[in-house]
């Protein structure tokens, strides 16, 4: 995979200028002292080599032979949830690819035999033996279908449940199943779903995520589907993103089409499809999930050179973050009688991870539950009484920071909020 | 090498977590050569040996005892965007200071007391919760506040609020030998709420001429000054990259005008500071017109270029003014009359202003000088007269013409002016960018440039730049201005800093070392 390769993205590595917009929130979007740093890692570990920034000086050292992927160097390429909140950051004002250096030097990493971290590696292989991230035995994942749910046998909607959904939140898989059978929209669900393969790509394991992308790909052409719908973020991206990026064609050009649960309910409530039954009062914050904001825009690759003053042939085209989805999980929520939305300080682009992404959870939980505790406290100032997001990983990430601190603020998944609102009782959770 | 002996003792200090000497950490606390420090991170630059975040006035305090006793080189750094940080001496430390990062408004005494890890985006916000403000330099709003205000730190808002040393009321800066000093109100008390104090005001000496650049200790706190601003909220809106602040127009609007001429525009700029009305006025760059436009750096040329074929040029100046109603909107409405006035009598021609401040209340796009070639640097900001600037400028225009290529062709643009002080003074950036991945030889042009005939020029029109530390040799222009300040500014260096612990080479002879250690400079040194 020559373009994924870090010799690629060297034009990015030498041209940071130090600003630091990969660390700050949007000046913009500051609200004060508090909570105006975008980059979790960062924030954790408060030394610059903790940042993009510090990151594309490293690439730019291993590229250059003075620094080799040693194994301080493998935490600090690791130490990051890939969340792409400074890619944002740098590309308000400049055309670089921060992301696709920190994405680089952990395949790099792989490539080399120095990474991924063994934790990560152990994820991987659980997903080569058992299909999935949690090493549990396929056949449990089908236990979530709620009585007297019948998907179709094929359908041109594919519900890819994921991984998370399958055997751990499988509420949200109840939920999204029972709106889906609500509003009378025909779905199948893969036969054998095994991981979308994001465990694999943010270990830096490209060949082998790229083989399981097709393998999925597959699998859902078989199925004769044409449209994937999640209801977890991380499949989303991995499906809308990760995949054409893997393969190197755009998104534009799979054979699928991959649909968040809150598109799909956005678009119908804006035909006037969705009707909420009676109110549910309280104050919820958003929480935008970063493979479903800033890094859900669609892939389109590059191939071209650089002539002077760095100017692209043929043009680049850039991923900004600007057409995340941003404004239909709030549609969502301020449709819903009784909820009060509330915006974070650091919302949409500038959102903080939950602290789970990137592989973090899996190697570092001390540093994912740091970060999920920086967010919780953003929620509970806001005066929020419950935090929302539209993956199952930041349900997991609030629900962990929940306990921990004994708060009495709830989180949900935007899929419990509309079957509550939709079908007038809650989905055990 | 740090001894493992001192390492221990720094790290007694300021805990494990914040003290590292692992090479991978290191490498991010390097100069860039994208810049204002291009040549410095060519020639001098080095990887710090070692990265401390202390997080109080103590620590910084036992931090400096140590460097002092073993003669250790440190170089602090606050928010280490757009100063001297960056070491360019061997086995240096470096100070990180962003953990030092407390920020307190008192909205009666009209000012606020800082951390050097406070950015201005930060400030700012707070301030205007208060219904307070300052400006957020040209440097761009994630500047630290403590390090702006050290240095001549200036925007467009510096018309009515000043320029940012003249804005320090009390600080507490810890000398090279570790002594803590508190100035103003902290050298009898613990309220920094103002700037003058018992015996000599020490503020000048903490500024030195343009800053210290880290040359001389550190200054841990700091209380500036902040102003009354209108009270209607300023709601930011807006995804990236397209975000802005949404202006209440009946209290804040931005005025465009098209002018005939250079001359014109600045002519007006006079009348308007005289007439005592509005918040900023500048003079656009007409690149930064394309940048603001463009979605793209492949879109910003093509209609840059587009734009400079096109027969006949066009030679129109854009004046760009602020006019806030700080106490009612009957301000606004008057100093409106008056603005109009003064366009109509220079026939200047109103042209649309969108009504929402996308850089210079709460953000500065100084990052955008990147975006264009990938390498920029201003050979002079200074602040004097509106002819001075506009005498600078036509000289500058000259020189530039030779250096073209390297230098990237902006068709004789005259810079960056501004008035400052309600007309009283007149501000200008001469603006540079360049290829960073042209030939050597290319490169070494625009070092020759920046850090020889640039400053030569300035010297002859007897012009100070507040970037005459990052470009200018202090041999050079030493004996011409003060005269002499490079004599006072090694005594005061020696006085405070006699082992020269301080950032190294710092601003004494950093760009005099560049020109000895660079043969396409040195055999062009005539002085």
């Amino acid at each position: 995979m020559d373009h994924l390769r870090l010799e690629r993205f060297r034009w990015d590595a030498e041209n940071c200028c130090g600003c630091k917009s990969c660390i700050w929130v949007d000046p913009i979007y500051v609200q004060g002292k508090d909570y105006s740093i975008r980059c979790p890692s960062l924030q954790r570990f408060k030394f610059d080599s903790y940042s993009a920034l510090g990151r594309l000086k490293l690439a730019l050292a291993i590229l250059n032979g003075s620094m080799k992927i040693t194994e301080k160097a493998l935490d600090i390429i690791y130490q990051c949830n890939l969340c792409g909140a400074c890619d944002t950051g740098c590309k308000r004002n400049l055309d670089l690819d921060p992301l696709m250096v920190l994405e680089a030097l952990r395949i790099r990493a792989v490539a080399q035999g120095a990474g991924p971290p063994p934790a990560l590696a152990q994820l991987i292989r659980r997903v080569r033996d058992t299909g999935n991230r949690f090493g549990l035995k396929r056949a449990k994942s089908a236990a979530w279908i709620p009585e007297g749910i019948k998907p179709s046998n094929r359908a041109k909607i594919a519900y890819f449940v994921g991984c998370n959904a399958s055997y751990k939140n499988n509420s949200i898989a109840q939920a999204t199943v029972k709106i889906l059978e609500h509003l009378g929209i025909e779905y199948a669900l893969m036969e054998e779903e095994s991981c979308c393969g994001h465990p694999l790509f943010v270990s830096g394991a490209a060949s082998e995520a790229l083989a399981l992308a097709k393998t999925n790909i597959e699998m859902l052409s078989d199925a004769g589907a044409s449209i994937v719908l999640t209801s977890c973020a991380e499949c989303y991206k991995t499906w809308k993103v990760d995949y054409p990026k893997l393969l190197d064609k755009p998104t534009s050009d799979m054979p699928y089409k991959a649909v968040h649960l809150v598109e799909l309910l956005a678009g119908l409530l804006a035909k006037g499809g969705l009707r909420f039954r009676g109110p549910i009062e309280m104050k919820v914050a958003y929480h935008d999930p970063c493979c479903l904001g800033r890094l859900s825009e669609d892939w389109t690759p590059w191939h071209g050179s650089r002539g002077p003053n760095g100017l692209t042939q043929p043009p680049k085209p850039y991923r900004r973050g600007t057409n995340g989805i941003y404004q239909q999980p709030r549609q969502l929520i301020s449709a819903i009688e009784g909820l009060e939305l509330i915006d974070l300080p650091r919302t949409r682009e500038n959102a903080l991870c939950c602290g789970a992404g990137g592989g973090v959870l899996d190697v570092y939980p001390e540093f994912a539950a740091f970060t999920a505790q920086d967010r919780l406290q953003e929620v509970i100032d806001s005066g929020a009484q419950a935090v929302v997001s539209a993956c199952p990983y930041c349900l997991d990430s609030f629900q962990v920071a929940i306990q921990s601190t004994g708060h009495l603020l709830k989180a949900y998944d935007i899929s419990h909020l509309v079957s509550l609102a939709l079908l007038g009782h809650e989905v055990a959770q | 090498m740090i001894s493992p002996s001192v390492y221990k003792q720094f790290k007694d200090i300021v805990g494990k977590p914040y003290i590292s000497h692992d090479p991978e950490v290191c490498q991010a606390y390097t100069l860039r050569n994208r810049g204002f420090h291009g040549a410095e991170a060519r020639l001098l630059g080095t990887v710090p040996a070692c990265v401390l975040l202390p997080k109080t006035t103590e620590q910084v305090s036992a931090i400096l005892q140590i460097c002092y006793q073993h003669e250790i080189p440190y170089i602090p750094a606050s928010t280490f965007w757009f100063t001297q940080a960056g070491p360019r001496a061997e086995n240096c430390l470096f100070l990180d200071l962003k953990r030092m990062n407390e920020l307190q408004v008192d909205s009666s005494a009209l000012n606020a007391t800082v951390g050097p890890g406070v950015t201005y985006a930060q400030l700012q916000a707070e301030a205007l919760k208060h219904g307070l403000y300052t400006m957020v330099p040209g440097g761009g709003s994630q500047a630290s506040v403590v390090a702006n205000h050290l240095s001549w730190g200036f925007s467009p808002l510096t018309y009515r609020v000043g320029m940012a040393n003249r804005r320090i009321l009390a600080a507490e800066w810890v000398l090279p030998d570790g002594e803590v000093v508190g100035l103003g109100s902290l050298a009898t008390g613990d309220d920094p709420f103002w700037g003058e104090g018992v015996g000599p005001d020490l503020r000048g000496l903490l500024r030195g001429s343009i800053g210290w650049m880290g040359s001389l200790g550190v200054v841990t706190k700091m209380c500036v000054r902040l102003f009354p601003f209108q009270p209607e909220r300023l709601r930011s809106s807006g995804v990236s990259p397209e975000t802005f602040l949404v202006l209440p127009t009946h209290r804040i609007r931005w005025y465009n005008f098209l002018c005939q001429d250079l001359k014109t525009l600045l002519e007006m700029m006079v009348e308007i500071g005289e007439a005592e009305i509005a918040a900023a006025v500048m003079r656009v760059p007409r690149m930064w017109r394309f940048i603001a436009k463009a979605e793209s750096k492949e879109d910003f040329w093509e209609q840059w270029n587009r734009s400079n074929n096109k027969e006949p040029k066009d030679s129109s100046e854009l004046l760009r003014v602020l006019l806030v109603g700080y106490t009612s909107t009957a301000q606004l409405e008057y100093e409106e009359k008056v603005l109009m006035a003064i366009a109509q009598k220079y026939g200047a021609v109103s042209r649309p202003a969108q009504q929402r401040d996308q850089s210079w209340i709460q953000s500065a796009d100084s990052v955008s000088m990147w975006w264009v070639s990938g390498a920029f640097m201003s050979v002079t900001g200074q602040v004097d007269t509106i002819d001075c600037a506009a005498a600078t400028s036509a000289d500058m225009v000259k020189l530039k013409e030779q250096y073209t290529p390297p230098l990237v062709q902006d068709h004789q643009d005259p810079g960056w002016f501004q008035a400052t002080d309600m007309g009283h003074g007149g501000y200008l950036e001469f603006l540079n960018y360049w290829d960073p991945r042209d030939s050597e030889e290319m490169i070494q042009l625009v070092d020759r440039y920046y850090h020889l005939d640039g400053p030569k020029c300035l010297v002859q029109r007897g012009a100070l730049s507040f970037f005459i530390q990052t470009n200018s040799p202090l041999s050079l222009d030493g004996p011409h201005f003060g005269p002499h300040y490079d004599h006072w500014t090694r005594k005061v260096k020696e006085m405070l800093d006699p082992k020269g612990l301080s950032n190294p080479p710092g601003i004494l002879d950093a760009i005099d070392q560049v020109i000895e250690r660079a043969p396409w400079l040195k055999k062009h040194k005539d002085w």
